[in-house]
């Protein structure tokens, strides 16, 4: 089963250093040109880089707004607290067609001033990456001991230096996550993008351009340089944190 | 009456002791219901309108038209989003069962053992989950096609005489390449519930004389429908509204409800059938969620 997760993506490694970049046979030999091509598409890296900020800002809001909001789950008793919750959980479950329609005739014919483009983007991605840092802060503080905070409380601390001493340093590597979630799935997200990016290319944008338009070196190379960029990065997060258990817990708490 | 206690109660929340909370669970309630709940409303909305056939501006005065559209075929059947809806229920049913069937001996493998080839088992899982959904999407139609690797290859190894029409694009290739894109999910939310349960059990039910065969049916499977069940809505939710992947695979012969939607908006510039269109996807999910709510109690679901 594993080995079926891995064969296309075998095949498109093999192809994105293949002087023929179609198909395995008849096998002409290995290249790095493709890889150089991608590498110098200008228009590509602009895209990338745009993707880049984007994903960031949107994660930045995502978090901002996600952990005040767990934190109310968690410590607060709130009315309609299942319905809060549902809406939280929300933008992870409504399929990114839906929403990304929806947010298109939105920004188009209802808000005054704001149209389709890099905003609107930004706006919607900062809605799809709440659910990731709420669900990953949320189990963090769930499982927390409690009594810290109220020490802390009896010892004279106010309650925001309770959040700042004691809550913040023992959720930070969770916050940390969850900024991360957020900015992986708005960077790697298309379905949304597509519809509200307006004229704008975003990397995914881009290289779904490159499909339709049959660039197939262009695109091998670039998904295999991503793959590699996202072997490294989860190699090293494997083995600093807990990563099996954080993702488990997105998907199924 | 009631107004007045509400108000009064409002009041009452607002006023001081109350307030962090506020400030804490208010500006994500605001967010969401002005960039999630309101454009979903306005879609709903617009589903009831029409768009002008001169300007493509919508038309505000209510009308079934945009629905009508839909089905606007003699015999009804034979709509072009009857057949969108028809595939897209039927892709999303088969690519939920082969997610499920394929993942739970993975899971429960990965949940009874440990040690290092866990993690890199793990590693290999999760790799094609982080890496984009949209090149997991295309690294399949490098495979698929009539050119693409598994022709080409058959045909030069001499196996076959020419094309396979089961390896070209089209519905397996769909199936395929969705069962791919969702696996991790299910993998991951059958490990979750896998992992909590007391392998005791499964010790002690052979011990008792229970068969393999009985110990799946009777213990683990009881035991992980909370995780068979969230896992079967991670598949299912997104795959019904799939775009890409019946957009790549399906090299313009397969429509799913989400091509079929993307051609309203985008093609023929109609917000209101593709948001009548997107209405059917959300209804399908709420009656979808409502079944699910019967059998497994929602607090077991987690994030549901």
């Amino acid at each position: 089963m594993v080995g079926f997760l891995w064969v296309p993506l075998l095949v498109m490694i093999v192809l994105s250093v293949s002087e023929n970049p179609s198909t395995l046979v008849p096998f002409e030999g290995l290249t790095l040109d493709h890889m150089r091509a991608a590498l110098a598409d200008r228009s590509l890296l602009v895209a990338t880089f745009r993707s880049v900020q984007i994903a960031t800002i949107a994660a930045g809001i995502a978090t901002v707004l996600g952990v005040p909001a767990s934190i109310a789950i968690v410590r607060h008793q709130l009315p309609f607290e299942g319905a809060y919750r549902t809406g939280l959980i929300l933008p992870m479950i409504v399929p990114g067609i839906v929403f990304g329609v929806g947010m298109l005739l939105f920004v188009r014919t209802v808000v005054p001033g704001l149209d389709t483009g890099v905003f609107a983007v930004i706006l919607t991605h900062s809605v799809y990456g709440l659910p990731f840092v709420v669900l990953i802060v949320t189990a963090r503080l769930y499982g927390f001991d409690e009594t810290l905070e109220e020490s802390a409380r009896d010892l004279g601390a106010g309650p925001l230096s309770v959040f700042r001493e004691i809550t913040l340093p023992i959720i930070a590597p969770a916050v940390g996550a969850g900024f991360l979630f957020a900015w992986i799935r708005s960077f790697e997200d298309f379905i949304r993008a597509f519809f509200v990016r307006g004229t704008t290319d975003l990397l995914t944008t881009s290289m779904y351009s490159m499909i339709e338009y049959g660039a197939a070196p262009k695109m091998n190379a670039i998904s295999t340089i991503i793959l590699l960029v996202v072997a490294v990065a989860l190699a090293i997060a494997m083995n600093v944190g807990a990563v099996t258990d954080l993702v488990a817990g997105t998907e199924a708490e | 009456m009631t107004g007045e206690r509400s108000r009064t109660k409002l009041w009452r929340l607002l006023s001081t002791p109350h307030r962090s909370r506020w400030l804490s669970a208010g500006p994500a309630a605001v967010w969401l219901g002005l960039l999630l709940l309101a454009p979903l409303t306005y879609m709903v909305v617009v589903s009831f309108l029409s768009v002008s056939e001169e300007t493509y501006q919508l038309v505000w005065s209510p009308t079934l038209e945009a629905y009508g559209s839909l089905f606007n075929a003699d015999p009804v059947w034979t709509a072009p989003f009857v057949d969108a809806l028809l595939i897209s229920v039927f892709v999303a049913v088969v690519t939920t069962l082969l997610c499920l069937v394929t993942a739970f001996p993975v899971a429960y493998l990965l949940a009874r053992r440990e040690g290092r080839w866990v993690r890199v088992t793990f590693f290999l899982v999760l790799l094609p989950f982080f890496t984009m959904y949209l090149v997991r999407a295309y690294s399949w139609m490098l495979v698929f096609g009539k050119s693409g690797v598994l022709n080409t290859t058959l045909q030069a190894l001499g196996l076959v005489g020419g094309p396979v029409g089961l390896f070209t694009f089209g519905l397996p290739a769909i199936i395929v390449g969705l069962t791919h894109a969702y696996f991790p999910y299910m993998l991951l939310s059958l490990y979750a519930s896998l992992d909590g349960i007391d392998m005791d059990l499964v010790a002690v039910a052979r011990d008792l004389g229970a068969t393999r065969v009985a110990v799946v049916r009777d213990v683990l499977v009881p035991l992980t429908l909370p995780g068979m069940v969230s896992g079967g809505l991670f598949v299912f939710v997104p795959t019904l509204g799939a775009f890409v992947t019946p957009d790549i695979l399906g090299a313009g012969k397969i429509q799913m409800i989400g091509n079929f939607i993307e051609g309203r908006i985008l093609g023929a510039a109609d917000l209101a059938a593709g948001s009548a269109a997107a209405m059917f996807i959300v209804v399908a999910i709420v009656l979808v969620f409502a079944v699910v709510i019967q059998v497994v109690d929602p607090e077991e679901l987690g994030a549901v």
